[in-house]
């Protein structure tokens, strides 16, 4: 917790990523930031990168295509990092739950900070899951984080060189 | 004393236009926008990030582009010539694309050859709009061009039109930020820097922003208020741009500077020795 710590809560960078949903709750994301709601007064903005962003926004059930990618992009954010996962198929699968392709929601892949339920989730549910996690973001130290169950995980991908 | 001023305080001048430049373009599109020192919060932030890095070369480049760029504005504005402003700022992109072209991953090696791209489309321009001032003024130092009684812009218009035109290119606006290209290649050159890293890049631009805007200043000579009332409405017509139009094939880009830009230059720089 340093001087510039203070700052977080004015730009937090935004991943969005979507794992293999109905893109219900992406038009929801871009309407945030379209002139109604304009999520940018608050330094928002949505980075396609996650090199340089801080919050990972993650909608839709993990498809098993889909796994790899997510544990790449939540590896390669540099900390500290917040993930947030929106929609009910994020929550443990939602309508697609125990299907023979999908994972069953993102916690069993990396380990989720906030949850922002509903089908979809209307763009005050988002903005209020934000400011959720940026209130968990400011807590958290630039130390390394893994993932949940993490020696598993990279053995059943069959990635354990590449961590 | 102003000239040093703005050199010394240009990352903090440019970050606060970068902020207005923010605004404006929310306002624009009927948004309300970020605060003016949003550039600044997002500083500070990216300064609280863990360090990460691919090599030190690549990481070494982010941080040289930066101290270039610094570099090119310093020569430009403590009263050098302003041919060498110009070949300095080619260091500095050329510092940007080895870096960019020394990492694995493709979209960084793509925007480090879009930038090339954009190199050789705008770079002849700024050596004609350069010589352009020297036939008018009879000098390549920016003291001389800034102590000019007679208005530059009424004897180059073609030039200005151009180099307005040429300004998209630089500072990766709309129809021609082909090398940023944020839906496409994700930043291109910069896709691999994060964190500290990053930050060089970041206010990298915002130097670049009082770089360009220098060069619109100065045609105005002598009168100040002219080459504020340049600036203010290059500034608003590029925002305009960038928000009214789409990006361009890099094709284009090169075509449009080559076939259409520099001609035009040239065609100003030409009339003006015959008529001299």
């Amino acid at each position: 917790m340093g001087f510039f710590s203070k700052f977080r809560k004015k730009s937090p960078w935004i991943l969005h990523y979507n794992t293999g949903g109905c893109n219900g709750c992406d038009i929801e994301i871009l309407s945030a930031l379209a002139p109604r709601y304009d999520i940018e007064r608050f330094g928002m903005l949505n980075r396609g990168n996650p090199k340089q962003a801080d919050i990972l926004l993650v909608t839709g059930p993990v498809t098993k295509n889909c796994k790899d990618v997510l544990r790449r992009l939540y590896l390669e954010m540099a900390e500290p990092k917040v993930v947030v996962a929106m929609g009910a198929c994020a929550h443990g699968g939602g309508i697609f739950r125990d299907f023979y392709h999908v994972e069953n929601g993102v916690n069993n892949i990396i380990p989720v900070d906030v949850w922002i339920p509903g089908c979809a989730p209307r763009v005050e549910a988002l903005i209020d899951g934000m400011v959720e996690a940026i209130e968990i973001w400011q807590q958290k130290s630039k130390e390394k984080e893994y993932l949940r169950d993490h020696e598993n995980i990279i053995k059943t991908l069959g990635v354990e060189d590449d961590d | 004393m102003i000239n040093v001023i703005l050199t010394l305080l240009a990352p903090i001048i440019g970050g606060f236009v970068y902020g207005i430049e923010r605004i404006v373009k929310a306002r624009m599109q009927k948004r309300v926008g970020p605060p003016l020192l949003q550039p600044f919060y997002d500083f500070f932030k990216l300064m609280d990030k863990r360090p990460l890095m691919i090599h030190s070369l690549h990481a070494l480049m982010g941080i040289m582009y930066f101290i270039a760029e610094w570099f090119a504005l310093a020569v430009l504005l403590l009263g050098n010539d302003l041919l060498i402003a110009v070949f300095f700022h080619v260091i500095a992109v050329l510092a940007l694309v080895i870096g960019a072209s020394s990492v694995r991953s493709p979209y960084s090696v793509l925007g480090a050859l879009r930038e090339l791209m954009h190199m050789i489309s705008y770079e002849p321009l700024m050596v004609l709009m350069v010589v352009a001032l020297f036939l008018v003024v009879g000098s390549f130092d920016i003291r001389d061009v800034l102590a000019y009684e007679g208005y530059p812009i009424l004897r180059l218009p073609l030039v200005f039109i151009a180099f307005l035109l040429t300004i998209p290119m630089m500072l990766q606006k709309s129809p021609f930020d082909i090398a940023e290209a944020h839906q496409e290649i994700i930043g291109g050159p910069e896709i691999e820097y994060s964190g500290p890293f990053y930050e060089a890049l970041y206010t990298g631009k915002w130097i670049e922003y009082i770089y360009v805007f220098t060069f619109v200043f100065l045609f105005g000579g002598s009168h100040y208020w002219l080459g504020v009332l340049l600036v203010i409405l290059a500034f608003l017509f590029i925002n305009l741009l960038d928000n009214a139009s789409a990006r361009l094939d890099f094709r284009a880009m090169v075509k449009f500077a080559w076939g259409f830009l520099i001609p035009m230059a040239a065609l100003n720089v030409i009339l003006l020795a015959l008529w001299q």
